[in-house]
């Protein structure tokens, strides 16, 4: 007796079709699977026999074979439990065949018979050719994300039969509660003081432009790039399915509802591996931090810290805002659009960059400086010194503006980017740059002070005007780039390694 | 002596056998002041040389350098059998450095009852040395604020145009400022005294001043050429650096660093120490500052220096470099700034400032702020290092 069942396995990011093929045969009890099954996936027969047992369902004592169609593409993990367990019952006349006719399943299988949730859903939702799908209970807010399928869920194999055959209605499942705001770390209210680097986040939210920040131990780098987050917009519907896939198929915690609405935060250790960072890994490939944090923020703190090759392996992606990773077996295409900030310490003891502030002798320090490499750098259109705030502030100063009332603003900003055919400014070819941002005659003077000066480059030139043309639309400004926007975005854009003393012309 | 000389094939003046020998004696590894005062105890150069040839040490050499005599021994005969007194003299001349010995003519007086005095001294450029204008040595951190290198290069080019011979060690910071005011007089020229040999610039950074230096004035060192800096010849660089000057001026020092050494050898030697006051809370200062309490006479510009040489009347007449620092009050200097920059200024004070501090005390956007800051850079009021501003005298 043959049965057919749809399924779909993960492939990266993606899902992709599977049919479930189940043949019983008279012939010496044997249970085999084929079809590029991977350890998991062949483990599924002991799950699968004790899911049935436990059941009270039939385990047939004859020839069983398995065929996970198409036989060319690997298949991997936990999925398929369900499709073959259904596709054993109807092959043993348990269930009617046409009940499964029109019928995904996905998920795995506890030995009690149980449905557990699998990393993926939505990808594998997506991929299936068929207009209902049965998931796991905790899979179906994720699931339910892909709106042209009808999802059923199903609390464990038991169910799942008399609901096929008809005995009983399928179970009505309550959707998890979902948190009544999404959490997006803490509020920018709570930052005393640092004005000048509340305002580059601001620009770097509102431009989606990388930021460095520079800085002592203690001066709240990181305290302030955690707020990042809480300044952007709500990713738009596209940019939300692709993260919340990324997240699925990794395997991560999803926000209640499933869906990844509000931009994600990563901040990987410094000892991060290039796989780690890009993606990659053996069997299903697994997206790297930088497609995890693909519509938000990607935090390198002690950017000093990182293996040299880890950071040059970033590059690429930062400027594509993909990354391919290609191995032996395959090769994928993850999202990586990410706004990267970065933070580090000015030398390595720890004193204030305040000139004569730190003990490093001037060697050591200019050793330290020499991890970051100059194209790294370069993708930093915003750098700024953090310094610890003013014991002032810090005790009786004013709350700072929410994250809220910033964020107003900065969607504002992305509101007139998005008229340049562009989500933040940050995108903007040099092309269209031009037309959108054109110089006034004073701004056109000062550029040529700089670049004649050796201060800017043709690419620094280029970000310097980004910068200027995202600040002029956090102020609404019309017209030519006024030059108090130029030097306001050149203000923002600090040597941070420039040592004390004369320069001898 | 006239043994090996006679297998040379350049041979070597009479009039230089004593320099040249003493330079080879000098450029032998593993050389230092010490180990040079040493073997040259009880023989003359030309004795001395013939000894390592030979493979012998003087038995006092021997017995301090106890365990590293004997490999020392083996090193020095073998370096001086393969490079011959004449190859020495001669790689010497053609760099165009000159060399001038203890007792012999060139010998700076300062020097002559000096406590260490350098057996030799290899100079590069022009003899400033032998002439009798007064000297003196602005010392201080590599790791100056602008406040600093603003005061060493007002010092250096005042005492430059008075008529001053300023002396300094070529390091960064302090150093090449109080080189680069002297330079800016066109005054007396300056005296870079230096820890490696004459041809390793070090800081490389500094080469193009060096190389001015050496255009306009002089730079000696006590290292024969080739030598690289190591980290006893920076304080042994400081004590001829004391040594040769007639007073010493500490324009900025961190709680521990070089110019203290400096400042030690000044007091060794009978020179007058005097000491820029600066900020209490700058750590540049917090060894300059320590130095005032200890009784240091107070240098607050150009007069107090001059005074001290007892050439007041010797100023520059009515200009940059006689001006007291008293007199010259922020808003003189902030002239002509008006608006959200004369405010910025305002608020600048003399100390390095983050931009935020600054934001915070103007209560300026960062936009406005930005433009304020921009015009006084392009002023020249105020130099932005690593994110924090520094307000500046002037431009240099």
């Amino acid at each position: 007796m043959l049965a057919t069942v749809n399924a779909a396995t993960l492939h990266g990011v993606s899902g992709h079709p599977v049919r479930v093929e189940v043949h019983v045969a008279n012939g010496l009890p044997a249970f085999t699977v084929v079809g590029l099954p991977d350890a998991s996936c062949r483990e599924a027969r002991d799950r699968v026999r004790a899911a049935l047992e436990s059941c009270g369902l039939p385990w047939p004592a004859r020839r069983v074979t398995v065929n996970l169609a198409p036989t060319g593409v690997p298949k991997a993990g936990s999925v398929l439990d369900l499709a073959i367990a259904v596709g054993l019952l109807v092959a043993c006349e348990e269930i009617e065949p046409s009940a499964v006719a029109d019928v995904a399943f996905l998920g795995e299988l506890g030995l009690d018979g149980s449905l557990r949730p699998v990393p993926g859903a939505l990808p594998l939702v997506d991929a299936v050719d068929v207009p209902v799908v049965v998931v796991p209970p905790e899979n179906r807010a994720e699931a339910a994300l892909i709106g042209s399928r009808s999802i059923r869920a199903a609390i464990d194999l038991r169910g799942l039969v008399l609901a096929l055959r008809g005995d009983e209605p399928w179970p009505g499942i309550d959707d998890p509660v979902s948190e009544s705001a999404d959490d997006d770390g803490p509020d920018l209210s709570d930052v005393r003081g640092q004005r000048i680097v509340r305002f580059a986040l601001e620009v770097a939210a509102a431009g989606a432009h990388h930021l460095l920040l520079v800085g002592p131990p203690g001066a709240g780098k990181s305290m302030l790039a955690r707020r990042l987050p809480g300044v952007l917009p709500d990713l738009d519907a596209d940019d939300a399915l692709e993260a919340t896939r990324v997240h699925s198929s990794a395997g991560g915690d999803l926000p209640g509802g499933g869906l990844v609405r509000r931009p994600p935060w990563r901040a990987p250790h410094h000892g991060a591996s290039a796989v780690a960072m890009v993606g990659g890994g053996s069997g299903t490939m697994r997206p790297g931090e930088v497609s995890l944090a693909h519509g938000g923020v990607l935090f390198l703190d002690e950017l000093g810290e990182f293996s040299p090759h880890v950071l040059e392996t970033l590059r690429q992606p930062l400027e594509d805002g993909t990354v391919r990773v290609s191995r032996a077996g395959m090769s994928m295409e993850y999202p990586a659009r990410v706004l990267l900030v970065a933070a580090m310490n000015p030398c390595p003891c720890g004193g204030s960059a305040a000139p004569g502030g730190c003990r490093c002798p001037p060697a050591v320090r200019s050793r330290y400086v020499r991890r970051i490499s100059g194209p790294l750098l370069d993708r930093f259109d915003l750098r700024v010194g953090v310094n610890r705030p003013d014991p002032a502030d810090l005790l009786g100063g004013r709350a700072g503006e929410s994250s809220a009332a910033v964020r107003a603003r900065v969607i504002r900003a992305r509101l007139r980017a998005e008229q340049r055919g562009v989500t933040a400014n940050a995108s903007l070819g040099s092309a269209e740059l031009e037309a959108a941002a054109p110089l006034s005659g004073p701004s056109v003077k000062r550029f040529e002070a700089e670049l004649h000066a050796g201060r800017l480059s043709a690419r620094g030139l280029h970000r310097v005007r980004a910068v200027a043309l995202t600040i002029g639309d956090l102020e609404d400004r019309e017209g030519p780039l006024d030059v108090d926007l130029v030097e306001t975005a050149l203000s923002l854009r600090i040597d941070p390694f420039r040592s004390e003393g004369p320069r001898v012309r | 002596m006239s043994a090996d000389r006679s297998d040379d094939p350049i041979a070597v003046p009479a009039t230089s056998s004593t320099e040249a020998h003493l330079a080879a004696l000098a450029g032998l590894p593993e050389m230092g002041p010490a180990r040079l005062r040493g073997l040259l105890a009880d023989d003359g150069p030309e004795m001395a040389w013939s000894r390592v040839v030979a493979g012998r040490l003087p038995p006092l050499v021997q017995h301090r350098l106890g365990a590293r005599a004997e490999p020392l021994r083996k090193l020095w005969m073998d370096a001086a059998r393969d490079r011959s007194v004449a190859e020495v003299w001669a790689s010497i001349v053609e760099a165009g450095f000159t060399v001038v010995t203890q007792g012999g003519p060139g010998y700076p007086e300062a020097l002559v009852d000096d406590p260490e005095p350098p057996v030799l001294l290899f100079t590069a450029g022009h003899p400033v040395l032998d002439d009798d204008r007064p000297r003196v040595a602005i010392v201080g951190t590599r790791r100056c604020t602008g406040y600093g290198r603003d005061v060493a290069v007002e010092l250096g080019r005042g005492l430059a145009a008075a008529g001053v011979v300023v002396v300094s060690g070529l390091a960064l910071g302090i150093d090449a400022a109080a080189h680069l005011g002297a330079l800016d007089a066109g005054g007396a020229p300056p005296v870079g005294v230096v820890g490696t040999g004459l041809d390793v610039v070090y800081p490389p950074t500094n080469r193009r001043l060096w190389e001015r230096v050496v255009e306009v004035g002089q730079v000696v060192s006590e290292m024969p050429p080739g030598a690289g800096p190591t980290r006893w010849c920076f304080p042994a660089r400081n004590r001829i650096v004391a040594g040769l000057a007639d007073v010493v001026v500490v324009v900025e020092s961190h709680a521990e660093g070089g110019s203290l050494h400096t400042v030690a050898s000044a007091l060794e030697r009978s020179r007058p120490v005097l000491v820029v006051p600066g900020p209490i809370r700058s750590p540049a200062s917090a060894g300059s500052n320590r130095l005032l309490a200890d009784g240091a006479a107070p240098a607050c510009g150009i007069d107090d220096v001059l005074c001290a040489l007892d050439l007041l009347g010797r100023g520059p007449g009515p200009g940059p470099g006689s001006t007291p620092a008293q007199d010259r009050s922020p808003a003189m200097a902030g002239d002509g700034v008006t608006g959200d920059a004369a405010k910025a200024l305002d608020a600048l004070g003399w100390e390095p400032v983050h931009p935020d501090a600054l934001a915070a005390r103007t209560d300026l956007s960062p936009i406005r702020l930005g433009v304020a800051v921009a015009e006084l850079r392009r002023r020249g009021l105020v130099d932005e290092v690593r994110g924090f501003l520094e307000r500046r005298s002037g431009p240099l």
